[in-house]
């Protein structure tokens, strides 16, 4: 398996976190997801993902400036790594050559 | 940031103390951020609660601090005490079954304990407003002492309603008994009558109706089993009952509500219930606004308790009101009781609605709790000496986790977290047993159902302290023991322990004891029953039968019907009956008064239930001369000290009376109650409630039936009530039976359980000792010798704990006997007797069961080990 695995949900901050590019956090990564796909996500999911991702070494990350509205804390931020915009093109490359492989014929439902 | 928004203090000590150091801030700061948008969107409880929630959703292993090294060994540590402890759990399959099967036991019981005190205890707690609902009571002298009563002067409830604004409602309660009459269905029934508020003070849910019918006159509400009576699963709105009060007295009702199945847990409920009001359809000459009588029960309710205070600091004026118009039955004080606590009360208050179960109920439970921590004990010793005397085959094990570096204290934890273990599959099997096996046991018994809930808090907390109390005072001291010796001794085999141990023999002797104990008791409740099946009523109960009649023309219209038959032998008429009913009643002497029971009868009525009469004469003319006499019993001429009873004059309700015979005393009711001092008046002709008849011996099945035959004729729409003298106790025998078989369960436990005890360490000690034996029997020791060197180990011991507790038990059972029953069997030593020959019986049993072993065993085998 040369294959590196990425799940789905993993995927989903992995192209959050590119999205948000600067400002990549989980707080901000939470709302966005949230926003684009409208499913309701704990912040703890989305540190989960984060965390396994910087391991995996998809994902880079760096201390950014305290502030008030985080009662005086510092947040991680985190960026994409070139193996994370490998990860993320292969999972994309694989999606699609499976999505051109399906006969037509498979879409062609029987109508009545 | 604002003070006023500061994050929740719990939750976020919570999560400090689960997340790592290096991502705490990181981490805390995304849920702060989280949290002050929180409130300024959607304020500040919503806030606090998403706040928490995210914290419980974030305990999470990428969160977590990581073990320290030594937390870490530990949890490896504990996972080899699980598997060593397993190991020999399967290797010493005897020792284990002993140790589990006795904790098991004893928790099963232990489960029983706290089911029956809960149940106990929950007893009209499902009341909505049991604090807000109070019983007024009051204090008064009577012979002597103060005591508190549940009844209170009939105008007393309406007058509190008028007078205080705090009191909310008021409800008067009266009991009654009617006849009841729907189609063909005719029954004597208990009446409640009650201000409609009843049922807003009290929480008695409505099946079918509405709670608001109450307050109309001819409504009548049922109980849900009468409503089965009666109809079967129908529903029986708006129908219409015949209410029969009296002869020639009766009203129609329509049925408005029936009331859902009433929790088992309950000491206040009702079978019908009627307005109030119709007290006075029932009785016309009832005057409400009368101070000198009473009625059953008026309970108040207030907006809060603290309410009642001011209306307390009032009673005064009726108190005046009540003595101005009663004057010889002064009371001292108003009381008002509440609903909460009125059944816990209850055995102090006489006459209350809630009756005085409660003070059997709480003995039953204090009882029953110190008998299960007898078997605990026992089960506890039981364990102790096993592990102790066992412990030798792990002395190895113990050297080399020392040498490998375990400290003493990991030493006692291993063997605490073993026994905890244990512990817990006895608990689990205990368990079972108790809900399976012995509260059904005891429900069917008790005849009620405990409403046992697994899920009750209180219950698990329960459960997880009995399994660390007995986890930790059972391997307590083996643990510290064992862990004590040293390595280099251990390893070169000079440590011998386990067969002298000073303590176990201790623990042996308090278990024979505690056997002792329990045994003489379990022979004593049987010989009590025996005792109390044979003991005197002080009447004849055997030849008498007995019918309660509804007024005077009934009572002379079954005269005439039972006077011809050839075996009744002598019938006479009375208000009042033994075993059936009484009232009390005031005896003024100059300076003293005294409280008595008073029965009114004729003539005949000494003849008939063949009272003892011991001086003087009985009554001779009913109608005239006789009126102003009475005939008293011993306990009363010994409690007011006379001296010639006979010709004793003193005042009953202001008219003089006069002392005429004195009879043997006799139980006016089961043997339950004292005899009290008690004596019999004439009964006016028209008072007559009670037929009662003594017929030739033999003869009482065929009078019965022919007595039934002519009630059929004479009255077809009144239910019969009546039977044989004997069964007018009711259940009272069998419940004494009952004492018995739950006595001799637990003994038989016991003996189980020092049996247990004493195989598992005649067994160890045989086994330890197989090497000594072979060459004894190589030596040509017979194996009588051999059984004299086994059990003399134990003589001493045996002698020494029978010889304590023989006596101890003795007196024991005296003091209990006497705080449980007022009469009972004379005390003798038979109980003792047979305790100390079965126990010693017990060991004998088990030695022989060991010698069995050991004259089967080849000598040689036993030589060959090592």
């Amino acid at each position: 398996m040369s294959r590196i695995h990425l799940g789905e949900f993993e995927e989903i901050v992995l192209l959050t976190v590119g999205v948000l590019y600067d400002d990549a956090y989980a707080v901000a990564i939470t709302k966005e997801i949230t926003k684009q796909s409208g499913r309701s996500v704990n912040v703890s999911a989305v540190h989960k993902s984060l965390y396994r991702l910087e391991k995996k070494g998809m994902l880079d990350s760096r201390l950014g400036d305290p502030e008030s509205k985080r009662g005086g804390k510092r947040k991680r931020l985190f960026s994409i790594t070139p193996f994370g915009k490998k990860a993320l093109d292969e999972s994309m490359e694989l999606r699609m050559s499976l999505r051109t492989q399906i006969p037509e014929l498979a879409f062609k439902w029987q109508m009545g | 940031m604002n003070r006023k928004h500061h994050i929740p203090k719990i939750p976020h000590a919570f999560f400090k103390w689960y997340c790592k150091r290096e991502r705490y801030e990181e981490l805390h700061g995304d849920l702060e951020e989280f949290y002050y948008e929180r409130v300024a969107e959607k304020g500040m409880m919503k806030a606090r609660l998403y706040y928490l929630w995210d914290v419980i959703c974030c305990c999470q292993p990428y969160a977590w601090k990581k073990p320290k090294s030594q937390t870490n060994s530990n949890i490896i540590m504990f996972r080899n005490y699980f598997k060593t402890s397993r190991r020999s759990l399967m290797k010493s399959p005897l020792s284990s079954f002993i140790n589990i099967f006795g904790l098991a036991a004893v928790i099963g019981v232990c489960v029983y304990v706290y089911s029956f005190a809960q149940w106990i205890y929950s007893i009209d707690q499902f009341h909505e407003h049991k604090n807000e609902v109070y019983l007024a009571t009051f204090f008064a002298d009577r012979d002597g002492t103060v005591k508190q009563n549940g009844k209170t002067p009939r105008p007393l409830g309406k007058m509190l309603r008028e007078d205080f604004t705090h009191i909310k409602k008021v409800c008067r309660i009266e009991d009654g008994n009617v006849v009841l009459k729907y189609e063909d269905k005719v029954f004597h029934e208990k009446m409640r009558y009650a201000d409609p508020e009843f049922l807003e003070m009290f929480t008695f849910p409505l099946k079918w109706g509405s709670p608001s019918s109450l307050a109309d006159m001819n409504s009548i509400i049922l109980s849900e089993d009468m409503s089965i009576k009666y109809f079967g699963e129908e529903n029986p709105l708006d129908r219409d009952i015949q209410v029969i009060f009296g002869e020639n007295n009766s009203k129609t009702f329509t049925i408005a509500g029936v009331a859902k199945a009433f929790p088992d847990a309950c000491s206040i409920d009702f079978d019908f219930l009627i307005n109030f009001k119709n007290w006075q359809v029932a009785d016309p000459s009832y005057d409400m606004d009368d101070w000198s009588a009473f009625v059953d029960a008026t309970l108040i309710q207030v907006a809060d308790p603290t309410d009642l205070f001011p209306i307390e600091q009032e009673m005064e004026k009726y108190k005046i009101l009540q003595n101005k118009a009663e004057d010889d039955w002064a009371i001292d004080s108003f009381a008002f009781e509440q609903l909460a606590t009125l059944y816990e009360k209850g055995g102090d208050i006489r006459g209350d609605i809630a009756g005085n179960g409660f003070g059997s109920n709480y003995r039953a439970v204090v009882i029953i709790s110190i008998i299960t921590l007898m078997m605990l004990a026992m089960a506890c010793f039981n364990y102790i000496n096993i592990a102790i005397v066992s412990a030798a085959k792990r002395l190895k094990e113990i050297g080399l986790r020392k040498v490998v570096g375990a400290s003493r204290k990991m030493v006692i934890t291993q063997f605490l977290a073993e026994n905890i273990f244990i512990t817990s599959f006895a608990l689990v099997f205990g368990f079972i047993l108790g809900i399976t096996i012995i509260i059904p046991w005891f429900e069917r018994i008790l005849d009620v159902d405990f409403s046992f809930s697994l899920l009750d808090k209180n219950f698990l907390i329960f459960m997880v302290s009995t399994l660390l109390f007995t986890g930790i005072a059972s391997g307590m001291y083996p643990a510290f023991y064992i862990s004590k010796f040293r390595v280099v001794g251990i390893l070169k085999g000079s440590v011998k322990f386990g067969k002298k141990n000073p303590l176990t023999k201790v623990f042996l002797t308090f278990q024979l004891i505690l056997a002792c104990i329990l045994i003489s008791t379990a022979v004593m409740f049987t010989q009590n029953t025996a005792y109390l099946n044979d003991r005197s009523w002080g009447y004849n109960q055997g030849a008498a039968l007995y019918a309660q009649v509804s007024d005077q023309s009934a009572y002379e219209r079954l005269y005439a019907a039972m006077t011809q038959n050839p075996n009744v032998l002598s019938i006479s008429g009375s208000s009042h009956h033994l075993g059936r009913s009484n009232t009390t009643t005031v005896v003024d002497v100059p300076d003293r008064q005294y409280e008595v029971q008073q029965l009114s009868v004729d003539a005949n009525y000494f003849e008939t239930m063949g009272v003892t009469l011991i001086d003087g004469r009985t009554f001779i003319d009913h109608h005239k001369s006789d009126k102003q006499a009475v005939v008293v019993n011993e306990t009363l001429v010994e409690n007011m000290a006379l001296d010639k009873p006979i010709g004793q004059q003193f005042k009953i309700d202001s008219v003089d009376y006069e002392v005429i015979g004195v009879v043997k005393d006799f139980h006016l009711y089961s043997f339950n109650e004292t005899i009290q001092p008690t004596l019999f008046k004439v009964a006016n002709r028209k008072d007559y409630r009670y037929l009662s008849m003594k017929v030739n011996n033999g003869s009482e099945r065929e009078v019965y039936k022919s007595l039934l035959n002519k009630w059929l004729a004479l009255f077809p729409e009144i239910p019969f009530q009546g039977g044989y003298q004997e069964d007018v106790w009711g259940g009272y025998f069998e419940e004494i039976d009952t004492h018995a078989v739950v006595w001799n369960r637990i003994a038989i436990m016991a003996m189980l359980l020092v049996g247990l005890g004493l195989y598992g360490l005649v067994t160890l000690n045989v086994a330890g000792r197989t090497r000594e034996f072979s060459i004894r029997k190589v030596l040509g020791a017979a194996l009588k010798n051999i059984a004299s060197n086994i059990i003399s180990q134990y003589v001493i011991l045996f002698a020494i704990a029978l010889f304590i507790g023989g006596p101890i038990s003795y007196f024991l059972v005296e003091w209990f006997f006497d705080f449980v029953y007022p009469y009972h069997v004379p005390m003798n030593s038979l109980g003792v007797v047979i305790a100390v020959t079965s126990l010693i019986s017990l060991l004998l049993l088990v030695v022989s069961t060991q010698m069995r072993k050991v004259s089967k065993s080849n000598p040689v085998d036993g030589l060959k080990v090592e």
